[in-house]
């Protein structure tokens, strides 16, 4: 289990939501569409979290409310125990859009100075370099934006993000676009980010990248947040082990000894709640001759999980 | 204040990168250099004697310079004012659309700006422009008439910012426009629209006579009244120093009701940006 010691440290929410309700309307009010719908989170300082959910579930509203570009009819923010709407707060916000669209007459190094200018960031000069080395932007630093691809536009709209080192990271969809190397070192960026102590607050569609990188993981589902927890509170499926051991022709001996056979050869389910009774059956069945090979607690992956709870709550 | 300078500073950043805007900058250095190297005015003894232009004689009647180039800068005063009323239509109702596009609003809004601050930014960035734009025109045609005449005059810069303040009803509506609409086409329009209204209201007497008495001259009269005079102060701007004390309180008048039909519309097009979401 992967929690980060900020996590576990401080009292104080990078992110508190309650109630959190917004619906859309077109010009003349008819029709509605509930976007959110009585959403609370609450996220520590210092942990990443993942928001997942099907398209229109509401996740990019929901971080658009948390910077107050979009405003709910009903519900508390709050970003570090101040409003979102206070410029002080957003000072702390490091924000990446879904949707990208920059000036394209400029290039990225004095798009990044523009930022740094409205962010009152002073000499920002290294700090532009050291993100555009980053985001692997160096060399088309001096480009027009207006000649990036998808994915050069992204790595600097996270360099824009990463801009001031903001103690709030909220990113929608980061490695869209990205090439899969790209995505790796937006991983270890990310990471690098956590581990300097920074929140990271994610919505994506790679549900394997926030199962690997998130801390806690919330589902968004019709605009209500229907499960949330800690990946392995989510992820695991039951008290179940599976283990594997090298072939061994006496079947009969794992049965005694409380293994019941799983799908693939050579695997064995053993449920036990507790690791001393699971040790306790594999020793057994070491003593009895048989060499193991592999152990690993009955785990969902988090596709599986959004399956399921899309299904109970259609 | 500072966020509202970055945004200021920023537009003008951009505006000069923009190859139109350039291209226009690069037309009136044109105009102004044709202006230099055809225009030949002889002056003699105070009085001019002769006019050419690209070699061929004007026909003009030799009097004192002053009196003379009367009709030339009331008609340099006209082509700036209501050029750079035209042009700055045209020119500024892309920024404000510019600036609402998706994924751009979004990452500005999530900055430490507040909303206002954007607008306001952006308001006095394109009057900037506008201005610079003006101040170049009027004081490269003032140099080169000085420079050939020996007479010099602010007539064609105080018309140029008389044209400045004018431009800000028209880009208070262009603004706002784009904050309900984002469509640089529908702000210019509606820009385009309230220069021919504020043309049309400044001649309110006599329009209003071409409709009979009744509904339709009380409604066109009402609806005048709120207009800005577009008109007024282009007639104002063609012969300033022919102007009484009496004109320069309409003029101070005519110039107060811009800056309050454009402050006005701002504030409409605020009140809505501040609950738009994104």
């Amino acid at each position: 289990m992967r929690y980060n010691h900020h996590y576990e440290d401080t009292q104080m929410n990078a992110i508190e939501v309650q109630g959190l309700r917004k619906t859309y309307a077109n010009l003349f009010g008819r029709k509605r569409i509930r976007a959110l719908d009585g959403v609370d989170i609450e996220v520590p300082i210092g942990i990443a979290f993942g928001l997942i959910g099907l398209n229109g579930a509401g996740k990019t509203t929901f971080i658009k409310t948390l910077l107050d570009i979009v405003q709910p009819e009903a519900g508390e923010i709050r970003v570090f125990g101040a409003h979102p709407e206070s410029p002080e707060t957003r000072r702390r916000i490091g924000y990446l859009p879904e949707r990208l669209h920059m000036p394209p007459v400029w290039t990225a190094r004095s798009f990044l100075k523009s930022i740094a200018r409205l962010k009152c960031i002073h000499g920002p000069d290294d700090a532009i370099e050291m993100h555009l080395d980053q985001v692997g932007l160096t060399t088309a630093a001096h480009q027009r934006i207006g000649t990036f691809s998808k994915g050069m536009m992204r790595r600097l709209g996270l360099a824009v993000a990463l801009l001031g080192s903001p103690d709030l990271l909220v990113l929608d969809e980061p490695t869209d676009g990205i090439d899969p190397l790209g995505q790796r070192d937006v991983r270890r960026l990310l990471e690098a980010e956590r581990n300097r102590g920074a929140t990271i607050f994610i919505n994506s569609h790679l549900l394997t990248e926030t199962e690997h990188f998130c801390d806690r993981v919330g589902i968004l589902h019709h605009g209500r947040l229907i499960r949330q927890g800690t990946v392995s509170e989510l992820c695991k499926g039951s008290n179940r082990w599976l283990v594997r051991f090298t072939p061994h022709a006496d079947t009969e001996m794992f049965t005694k000894h409380g293994f019941i056979k799983a799908n693939g050869a050579n695997e064995w389910w053993f449920e036990s709640s507790n690791l001393e009774s699971l040790n306790r059956a594999i020793d057994r069945a070491r003593a009895s001759g048989a060499l193991l090979d592999g152990l690993r607690p009955d785990f969902k992956e988090l596709e599986e999980i959004l399956a399921e709870t899309v299904e109970k709550n259609p | 204040m500072k966020p509202l300078l970055s945004v200021w500073i920023d537009l003008l950043k951009e505006a000069s990168e923009r190859r139109w805007i350039l291209a226009i900058a690069a037309g009136i250095t044109l105009i102004l250099l044709t202006m230099a190297c055809a225009l030949q005015l002889d002056v003699v003894d105070g009085a001019l004697a002769a006019t050419r232009f690209f070699g061929k004689p004007i026909r003009t009647d030799i009097g004192a310079v002053d009196q003379t180039l009367r009709p030339l800068f009331e008609a340099v005063s006209d082509l700036l004012y209501y050029g750079s009323l035209t042009i700055g239509i045209f020119v500024s109702a892309d920024f404000g659309p510019s600036l609402l596009e998706p994924g751009r609003i979004e990452q500005l809004l999530a900055l430490p700006l507040r909303r206002w601050e954007l607008l306001a930014g952006t308001f006095l960035g394109v009057l900037t422009l506008v201005l610079v734009g003006n101040l170049y025109a009027s004081l490269g045609v003032t140099a080169i008439l000085g420079v050939k005449t020996g007479y010099w005059t602010v007539k064609p810069v105080a018309s140029a910012l008389m044209a400045t303040v004018a431009f800000i009803s028209l880009y208070g509506v262009i603004l706002a426009t784009s904050l309900f609409v984002r469509s640089a086409s529908i702000s210019g329009t509606a820009g385009f629209l309230l220069f021919i209204a504020g043309i049309v209201a400044s001649f309110e007497k006599e329009v209003a006579g071409l409709f009979k008495p009744g509904i339709g001259r009380v409604f066109f009269e009402i609806i005048c009244v709120p207009l800005p005079k577009i008109g007024s102060l282009g007639v104002f701007s063609q012969d300033l120093g022919y102007v009484s004390l009496p004109d320069w309180l309409q003029v101070s008048r005519l110039l107060l009701g811009h800056v309050l039909f454009g402050g006005a519309c701002l504030m409409i097009g605020l009140f809505h940006f501040e609950r738009k979401d994104f």
